[in-house]
C-alpha cells in the first residue's frame, strides 16, 4: 500500500511541478513584460527636468491653509508675493511690488506692482493683491494676527496697492512677504473656492501640470511669468515617506535630490559615488522649555546650573552626527538683527554645581522631560541631558509620547521641562520674540510663563521702531536679557537636510526652507 | 439556498457592528490628547489661535453633539470634511480606496500563485528536499520583517536590475500590475508562508484518508483523484484560513504602502491618526470595518459551497 501510495504521490507530485512551474513563469512574464512595457514612461536622463523626492504628503496648495512645510515650499514656486526673502533669509527682494513708498509717518505703504501674468494668461492686478492679503488675514486661526496693524487694503488702480496701519509696523514688509500672502486670482478662486486649488493657477516661475496630494506634483514652466525663463523646464515632486527608499531613489538616479535623508545616513551618502549632502543653515532652533509653574524650575540659579550642566557639544556630536551648531540666542541662527555676541554656554560641571549649591535644591530634585517619539535626534539629546543632570543629582525621567500628545502636554501649564523646537515663517524677528519673550503674545514665552518687564517693553518698542539700527539694539538687548535668564534651554541649531547628485548645480535652500530662488538658475546635467 | 440564510441573518448583523466601531473609534480618537490645531499650527501655536481653529472646525462642541453630528452627515453619505486635505473626507478616502484594494487583490493571487503548488508539493513529496526547502522558506520568510524585504527587493529588482519601478501605484491597470508588483510579492511571501504549511497539512490529511485508496482501486484517474478528491478537501480548511489573513491584510499594509510609497488607506490612516484628521480616521475606520465583515461573510460562503457538511447559523 505504501508503494503505491507513494507512487501516486510521485505522479501527482509531478503534475503539482507543472502548476508550480505555470505560476512561476506566468509571474514573472505578467510582471517583466509589464514592467519593460513601461519602463520608457519612467524618468530618463534628462537635462530640463528636476526630479525631488519629499518625505511628506502635500496637505493643500492652498497658501493661507498650508501647515505641511514641505507643501509651503512648494507652493512658493507657483505663487508669486509683493516681496519676497533673498537666498540666504536675510533681507527682502521685490517679487511682484517693483516699489513701495512709506508715507504718514510710517503708517501708510503704497506698492507699484509690475504687469504681471497668470499662468492662465489672465493679467494680476492689485485688487488681486489686496483680495488675496484679505482672504488670508481673515482666516480664523490663520496669519492674520501678524496684520493686526492694518486698518485698510485697498486697490487704487490696476497696479498701485495701498496698505494703512493703525499704528507703525516695522515687520509689515517681512510679513507681506510671507507663503500666506500670495497672490490669487481672485475670480477663478472665488468661482471654485475648493476646486480651485486641486489644480490652482499662480503668477509664479512655475505652473502645476498634475497635482496627486499622495504621490505626485508635476510642474512647468510658467509662459507667463515676469522674470527670466528657468533652465529647468520641469519640476517633479515625488512623495517618497520612506528614508530608505528615498535614499535608493537617489542611488538609482531616478530622483535628483532627496529631502530630509537621514542622519546615520549622511557620511555614507558623501561616500558614494557621484552623490552628495547638502546641510542648509536653517531658521531651526532646538530648545528645552521650563515650566515656572514646576517651583525648582522657576529658580533662577537652578537654570543657570542647567544650563552650565548641559553639554551642548556632546548634544550636537550625539543627536545630529556633528552637523549642528549649539545654540546661544532664542532668535534662529544668524537671522536678522541675530545676537552674535552671545555664546553657547561651555558645559563647566564646577559652575553647574555652585549654581545649584545657590539654589533652594543644592542636592538636586526630581523632574521629567517630555520627548517626541521617533525623533531619532530628540531621543539622543534626551538620553545625554538625563545622564548629565545626574551628575547634579537632578534626576530627570524622561517621558515619551506621540508628537501632538507630548505637545499637549507641555502646553498646558502642568507641564515640567520639555522638548520643542522653532522655525521661523517671516525674517522678521518680531514673530519669534512675541513667542518666546512677550507674555501677551499667546505662547506664554514658549510655555515657559517667564516674563520679564524690560524684555516685554522693548518687544514692543522693536515692532514700532522703524529705525534699522535702533532695532538691531533693542534686539540684541532683548536676547541678552533671555540668555542670562534662560526660561527655556536654548540647545542647538539644525539644518535643513537634503542629498543630491553631483549631477544637478546650483540647487539651494534658504534658511525659511525656501528654494524657489535656487530653481530658477539651477541646472541638471545629463545622468 | 436553505445553507445560505445565514448570508441575511449576517448582513443584519453588521449594522450594530459598524455602529459599535464608529462609538468606540470616536470616543477612543478624542480621548487622546492633542488636536488638529496643534498640527496646524505647529511652533506657532497659541491658545487663542487654537481656539479659533477649534472654532472653525466646530471642535468646541460637546463630544455628544459632534458625535451626532457625525452620524446625521453619515446617514447623508457623509464623513465630514478632512481637516489635512480641506477637502470632502469622504473623497480622500475614495481616492485612496483602488490602490489598497489592487494591492490586496494582487497580493492574494500572487499568495495563492506560490503557495498552492508549493503547498501540494511539499505535502506529496513529504520529508524531500523541496519540502525541508519549503519549511526553511516559509520560516524565514514569516520571520523576515516585511519594510526589510520590501527594501532588498527595491536594491535587487529595482536599483541593481532595473526591473520595477520602486515606488508609486502607476496608471492603468499595467501600470499597477507594474507598480504593484514588488509591494504585492513581499506581502505574499509572508502570506504564503501560513497558506503553504496550511495546505501541507491539510493535503497530507487528506492523503493518508481510506477514501483516496479506495479511489484508486475503483481506477479513477490520478488528475480526478488530485482534483475532485485530494485538492477540494485539501482546500477547505485553507479557504479559512485565507479569509482571516486577508482580513488582516487590509488594514496591515500599512508598512508596505510606506516603504513603495503607494497611495493607500492604511498609511492614509495612521497619518490621519497623528494629524488628529477625525473624519478621515472614522471613514477609513469605517470602509475596513466593512471590508473585513465582508471577506469574513464571503469566507463562510464559499466554506459552505465547498464543504457541504458546513452548516452556519
Amino acid at each position: 500500500m505504501s508503494n503505491r501510495r507513494s507512487s501516486l504521490r510521485s505522479r501527482l507530485g509531478g503534475m503539482a511541478r507543472g502548476a508550480t512551474a505555470f505560476g512561476v513563469v506566468a509571474l514573472v512574464v505578467a510582471g517583466v513584460a509589464a514592467a519593460a512595457t513601461l519602463r520608457t514612461t519612467h524618468r530618463t536622463a534628462s537635462t530640463d527636468t528636476f526630479v525631488l523626492a519629499n518625505a511628506v504628503k502635500i496637505d493643500t496648495l492652498d497658501p493661507e491653509q498650508n501647515s505641511v512645510n514641505e507643501s509651503i515650499w512648494l507652493d512658493q514656486n507657483i505663487y508669486s508675493r509683493l516681496l519676497q526673502p533673498n537666498a540666504t533669509g536675510t533681507k527682502l527682494l521685490p517679487d511682484l511690488a517693483t516699489s513701495w513708498k512709506v508715507s504718514n509717518g510710517g503708517k501708510t505703504y503704497t506698492f507699484h506692482l509690475r504687469s504681471a501674468k497668470f499662468s492662465d494668461g489672465t493679467p494680476l492686478t492689485a485688487q488681486d493683491a489686496a483680495y488675496s492679503i484679505l482672504r488670508a488675514k481673515a482666516l480664523k486661526g490663520g496669519w492674520g494676527f501678524l496684520l493686526d496693524a492694518v486698518k485698510s487694503i485697498t486697490a487704487t488702480n490696476a497696479h498701485t496697492l495701498v496698505i494703512k496701519l493703525k499704528e507703525q509696523h516695522a515687520p509689515l514688509l517681512a510679513d507681506l512677504a510671507m507663503y500666506a500672502y500670495s497672490v490669487l486670482p481672485q475670480k477663478e478662486v472665488q468661482a471654485s473656492p475648493t476646486g480651485f486649488f486641486n489644480k490652482p493657477v499662480g503668477s509664479g516661475p512655475f505652473m502645476v501640470t498634475s497635482l496627486n496630494k499622495d504621490t505626485e506634483l508635476d510642474l512647468a514652466a510658467n509662459p507667463y511669468w515676469y522674470g527670466k525663463k528657468p533652465s529647468v523646464k520641469n519640476i517633479k515632486v515625488e512623495i517618497v515617506p520612506n528614508d530608505n527608499t528615498r535614499v535608493l531613489l537617489l542611488q538609482s538616479k531616478k530622483v535628483d535630490a532627496i529631502e530630509n535623508p537621514p542622519g546615520n545616513l549622511i557620511n555614507q551618502i558623501d561616500k558614494y559615488p557621484g552623490l552628495q549632502s547638502d546641510l542648509f543653515p536653517s531658521t531651526r532652533v532646538d530648545f528645552i522649555q521650563l515650566d515656572e509653574h514646576f517651583a525648582p524650575l522657576k529658580d533662577p540659579n537652578v537654570r543657570a546650573a542647567l544650563n552650565y550642566g548641559i553639554d551642548r557639544n556632546a548634544i550636537v556630536k550625539l543627536a545630529y552626527s556633528g552637523h549642528a551648531t549649539p545654540g546661544s540666542s532664542y532668535m534662529p541662527y544668524k537671522m536678522l538683527y541675530w545676537n552674535a555676541s552671545l555664546k553657547p554656554y561651555p558645559y563647566d560641571l564646577a559652575k553647574a554645581k555652585a549654581a545649584l549649591a545657590k539654589s533652594k535644591y543644592p542636592h538636586g530634585f526630581n523632574t521629567y522631560l517630555i520627548e517626541v517619539s521617533n525623533d531619532v535626534a530628540g531621543n539622543a539629546t534626551a538620553v545625554v541631558i538625563k545622564s548629565e543632570l545626574a551628575k547634579l543629582g537632578i534626576n530627570v525621567d524622561i517621558r515619551t509620547y506621540e508628537l501632538l500628545t507630548a505637545y499637549s502636554k507641555e502646553d498646558g501649564g502642568h507641564s515640567e521641562m520639555g522638548q520643542r523646537y522653532w522655525t521661523n515663517d517671516i525674517i522678521d524677528p518680531d514673530e519669534v520674540t512675541t513667542f518666546a519673550v512677550d507674555p501677551q503674545g499667546g505662547a506664554n514665552a514658549f510655555s515657559s510663563y517667564w516674563s520679564d518687564p524690560t524684555a516685554t517693553k522693548l518687544v514692543h518698542a522693536a515692532r514700532s521702531e522703524l529705525n534699522p539700527v535702533k532695532r538691531a539694539a533693542m534686539y540684541a538687548q532683548i536676547q541678552k536679557i533671555v540668555y542670562q535668564q534662560s526660561p527655556f534651554l536654548v540647545l542647538d541649531y539644525s539644518p535643513y537636510r537634503y542629498a543630491q547628485g553631483k549631477w544637478v548645480h546650483g540647487f539651494h535652500v534658504n534658511p525659511l526652507g525656501a528654494y524657489n530662488l535656487s530653481l530658477l538658475d539651477m541646472t541638471v546635467d545629463s545622468h | 439556498m436553505a445553507r445560505y440564510s445565514f448570508v441575511l441573518r449576517r448582513l443584519l448583523q453588521v449594522i450594530p457592528v459598524l455602529f459599535g466601531i464608529t462609538l468606540i473609534t470616536f470616543f477612543l480618537l478624542h480621548l487622546i490628547p492633542g488636536d488638529p490645531a496643534l498640527q496646524i499650527l505647529g511652533s506657532s501655536y497659541t491658545k487663542a489661535r487654537g481656539d479659533a481653529i477649534r472654532h472653525a472646525l466646530g471642535l468646541d462642541r460637546p463630544l455628544v453633539r459632534q458625535y451626532l453630528l457625525f452620524m446625521q452627515h453619515l446617514f447623508h453619505g457623509s464623513v465630514g470634511e478632512s481637516i489635512f486635505f480641506h477637502e470632502p473626507a469622504r473623497t480622500v478616502i475614495e481616492e485612496r480606496l483602488p490602490a489598497t484594494m489592487f494591492l490586496i487583490g494582487y497580493s492574494a493571487v500572487v499568495a495563492t500563485l506560490i503557495s498552492v503548488p508549493a503547498g501540494i508539493i511539499s505535502a506529496l513529496r513529504q520529508g524531500g528536499i523541496f519540502d525541508q526547502a519549503a519549511r526553511i522558506t516559509t520560516l524565514v520568510g514569516f520571520a523576515m520583517p516585511g519594510f526589510w524585504l520590501g527594501i532588498i527587493f527595491i536594491l535587487i529588482f529595482s536599483i541593481h536590475l532595473n526591473l520595477f519601478p520602486v515606488n508609486g501605484y502607476g496608471s492603468g491597470f499595467v501600470g499597477h500590475i507594474d507598480h504593484l508588483f514588488l509591494p504585492a510579492l513581499t506581502i505574499a511571501l509572508a502570506f504564503s508562508t501560513i497558506l503553504i504549511r496550511t495546505l501541507r497539512s491539510s493535503t497530507l490529511a487528506v492523503l493518508a484518508a481510506d477514501y483516496i485508496d479506495t479511489a484508486k482501486i475503483k481506477g479513477i484517474s490520478r488528475f480526478r483523484i488530485l482534483s475532485r478528491h485530494v485538492f477540494r478537501n485539501a482546500v477547505v480548511s485553507v479557504v479559512v484560513v485565507f479569509g482571516i489573513n486577508l482580513a488582516f491584510l487590509i488594514s496591515g499594509t500599512v508598512i508596505i504602502e510606506n516603504v513603495f510609497s503607494i497611495p493607500g488607506l492604511g498609511s492614509l490612516l495612521v497619518d490621519s491618526v497623528s494629524t488628529r484628521d477625525y473624519p478621515v480616521v472614522q471613514g477609513v475606520t469605517l470602509v475596513f470595518a466593512v471590508m473585513v465583515v465582508g471577506i469574513n461573510l464571503l469566507t463562510d460562503v464559499v466554506h459552505a459551497a465547498l464543504d457541504p457538511r458546513v452548516v452556519l447559523e
